[in-house]
């Protein structure tokens, strides 16, 4: 009897609950936008970044740069008078990046009328599970440093626009896992290594860039000795590196970044003998000192971008960048900046084209899919249809004395 | 052969650190009845003290001679004592008051418990991986056909010590009767004039001497800590726990010991990624086969 009355009472209170939801939601965005009026022309870019655990300090210099973009446009003054509000948001739970909390953060931006742009995320796992969410909801979406190739190219990305298969919203100023895997098999080769021993952690970007890797190694001559998969977690890979250690590779490949392995693997490949034997990983390890200390030293990176200290444009960003923040640069902090240019720069043209007002989400979007030959620090930006980057440059660093030290750079096309 | 008993070597390593934890949790379950989720922070805790100590002591490279004796004796004596006094607060302020509540009750103040520990630990040294100084110096020793390091065997003997050391309190002393006691038969021992909540407070201290030795342990062996380690470690030492048979100090220390082996075998053998699932698997198979756990039989006392 009390039962049934509680779900009688529940019945009955569940379409007043609604009522009451819609009532807020209705008052929440009719209040942002009377907000929104007397302020004159804000325009919100949503930025998607892990800020804190693992990989915040990669995420934290990212977020910098994307920053300071806004805050120059801001200074310099944009058309229509129109004014840059960035409006971050933290992927990371409980200290590592989370598709989940990339989601959430993604759906928040899209209930932001204000939002007209979204920067971000970091990782290609939370890209993949954000892609879909901001496809429907027509908001453009610049990362900077994802590099998973099924978030542009082939079956996988189609399936992520399947709510709107026409319109692509995902675009990045990095490069993917297939050019960066291939320009790491050939560094590779040409420090002259011979056999290598590959471990990923099984996530979308590590598999990715190992597997290219595998492939382009075998085929540039190399030989692949065996190829491991790591779960997230793990701390102890003793008896992964003794396994190794028999096999006597001349380079152990990482496909992942320092929080899910490259760090302790680093590390512990000193007990296990294998301190002279080299190491290398993709842009997902920059940040191995932090884990692995001074044993860092001596391993090998590709970062999908030119070396910044190359470029006359990347020169002014690192002055201004440090004079900022009063710290060096991070590994995507031109990157962040330049995908930041390419919102800003839509944003302008769009205003630019609606007379003056603030525009539409399409009428970003739309600018940011025209983008060609935009001047960064990281070279000409432009799209192809995919949203990739037209002519992507991967360079090669080492970690000398906890410092990076850039080695060379190769272009690469498609 | 030679690599066989290389990866016996890492996974008795692995497992010497397992089992400090596992202890903790079969303890406190044998005599207060409650799984302390909070117990794998308490490890995390050990590792963050004895970081701690040895920054204040201004160390951050090899140790030598005395030095390496003091000052890692220092660090390891002061998380011990630092994470047991963290578990008998625990006790004293989250689970005494919940000692005659619904099962749940506690199991959920566990589980925030630990989270509070956590978030605490994230607060004093961030969220990021910390960089442990490698103070012990790691020569390689070869034993023939196999070769052991110097922490290997640090890690190893210090779990042994340890857990000789409570065997010797549980079976020859008077507290450890009365833990057993307790163990047994909350109210008949009370009734007997055994004082309940001293001795729960005291297991709890143990638990947590434990645990800040295997905290310590798993500082100086990976040179690396962050505030979830004790997460995943924590997860591993109660499978161990539950393994050995929960409760049992014994099938504790086997659980460990065989959870470490198991882990390093599978990753030699089936390839890294299959290691927790081969960890799982043999529970699994363990508890449908024997739902008491591998010793949970053979010694009726609980503690």
């Amino acid at each position: 009897m009390l039962s049934r009355s509680l779900v009688l009472r529940l019945c009955a209170a569940a379409p007043l609950a609604f009522a009451l939801a819609a009532c807020s939601s209705n008052a929440s965005t009719a209040s942002s936008s009377a907000a929104q009026a007397p302020a004159g022309n804000a325009v919100k870019i949503g930025i998607d970044l892990p800020l804190s655990g693992a990989d915040s300090s990669v995420g934290r210099s990212t977020l910098n740069g994307m920053l300071l973009a806004i805050e120059q446009a801001n200074a310099k003054g944009l058309p229509g008078g129109v004014t840059l509000q960035p409006d971050q948001l933290d992927d990371a739970v409980q200290g590592v990046h989370s598709p989940q909390q990339g989601v959430a953060n993604a759906r928040t931006f899209i209930s932001d009328d204000g939002v007209l742009v979204m920067l971000g995320p970091y990782n290609s796992n939370v890209a993949a599970a954000q892609i879909p969410v901001t496809n429907a909801a027509g908001l453009a979406q610049i990362s900077a440093s994802t590099v998973s190739d099924g978030l542009t190219l082939g079956d996988d990305a189609k399936n992520l626009r399947r709510a709107n298969p026409t319109t692509n919203t995902f675009f990045r100023v990095s490069t993917t896992d297939s050019r960066q895997g291939a320009a790491a098999a050939r560094f590779a080769r040409q420090l002259g290594k011979k056999t290598v021993y590959i471990i990923d952690d099984n996530e979308t970007y590590g598999l990715d860039l190992a597997n290219v890797f595998e492939k382009d190694f075998t085929q540039l001559g190399g030989t692949v000795i065996g190829h491991d998969h790591i779960d997230k977690g793990t701390q102890d890979f003793k008896a992964l590196l003794t396994k190794i250690a028999a096999t006597k590779p001349d380079l152990i490949f990482y496909g992942g970044t320092t929080s899910t392995g490259a760090g302790l693997i680093r590390q512990q490949m000193f007990d296990e003998g294998l301190g002279n034997t080299a190491f290398m990983g993709g842009d997902g390890i920059p940040d191995i000192a932090t884990v692995a200390g001074p044993r860092a030293d001596g391993t090998y990176y590709t970062v999908a971008a030119p070396n910044a200290d190359k470029l006359l444009s990347a020169r002014q960003f690192v002055r201004d960048y440090e004079a900022r923040f009063h710290e060096p640069i991070g590994p995507y902090s031109a990157n962040a900046y330049a995908a930041t240019q390419v919102a800003i720069a839509a944003i302008a043209a769009a205003t630019k084209e609606n007379g003056g007002k603030v525009p539409t989400r399409a009428q970003v979007l739309a600018q940011i899919a025209k983008t060609n030959a935009l001047s960064t620090p990281i070279g000409p930006v432009g799209f192809d249809a995919g949203g990739d980057v037209l002519e992507p440059v991967v360079s090669l660093y080492t970690i000398k004395n906890g410092q990076p030290v850039f080695i060379s750079q190769q272009s690469v096309s498609k | 052969m030679h690599e066989f008993l290389a990866q016996l070597v890492n996974g008795i390593s692995l497992g010497g650190i397992y089992a400090l934890i596992a202890i903790g949790y079969t303890m406190v379950y044998g005599i207060a009845e409650l799984i302390n989720f909070a117990h794998g922070d308490v490890y995390t805790l050990g590792t963050f003290v004895a970081l701690a100590i040895f920054g204040a002591l201004g160390i951050s490279g090899e140790l030598h001679g005395i030095a390496l004796v003091v000052d890692s004796g220092l660090a390891l004596i002061g998380a011990a004592v630092c994470c047991g006094l963290i578990g008998m607060a625990m006790e004293r302020l989250a689970y005494r008051r919940l000692r005659n509540a619904p099962r749940l009750a506690p199991l959920i103040t566990a589980i925030g418990v630990s989270f509070i520990l956590q978030n605490l630990m994230q607060l004093w040294k961030g969220s990021a991986p910390i960089p442990f100084p490698a103070v012990l110096p790691n020569p390689r020793f070869d034993l023939g056909p196999v070769s052991i390091t110097a922490q290997q065997i640090a890690v190893v003997a210090l779990a042994v010590a340890a857990m000789f050391a409570l065997q010797i309190v549980v079976t020859r002393t008077r507290t450890g009767a009365a833990m057993r006691a307790v163990a047994q038969d909350r109210q008949a021992a009370s009734l007997m004039g055994v004082d309940v909540d001293r001795t729960i407070a005291i297991t709890f201290l143990i638990a947590g001497l434990l645990a800040g030795v295997g905290g310590f342990v798993s500082g100086v062996y990976y040179q690396s800590t962050w505030f979830l380690n004790g997460f995943s470690a924590g997860l591993k030492a109660f499978t161990a726990a539950v393994l050995g048979g929960i409760g049992n100090i014994a099938g504790a220390m086997l659980g460990g010991f065989l959870i470490g082996i198991i882990e390093s075998f599978a990753t030699w053998l089936i390839g890294g990624q299959w290691s927790n699932v081969t960890v799982f698997a043999i529970l699994i198979l363990v508890l449908v086969l024997k739902p008491s756990g591998l010793l949970g039989e053979r010694v009726p006392e609980k503690v």
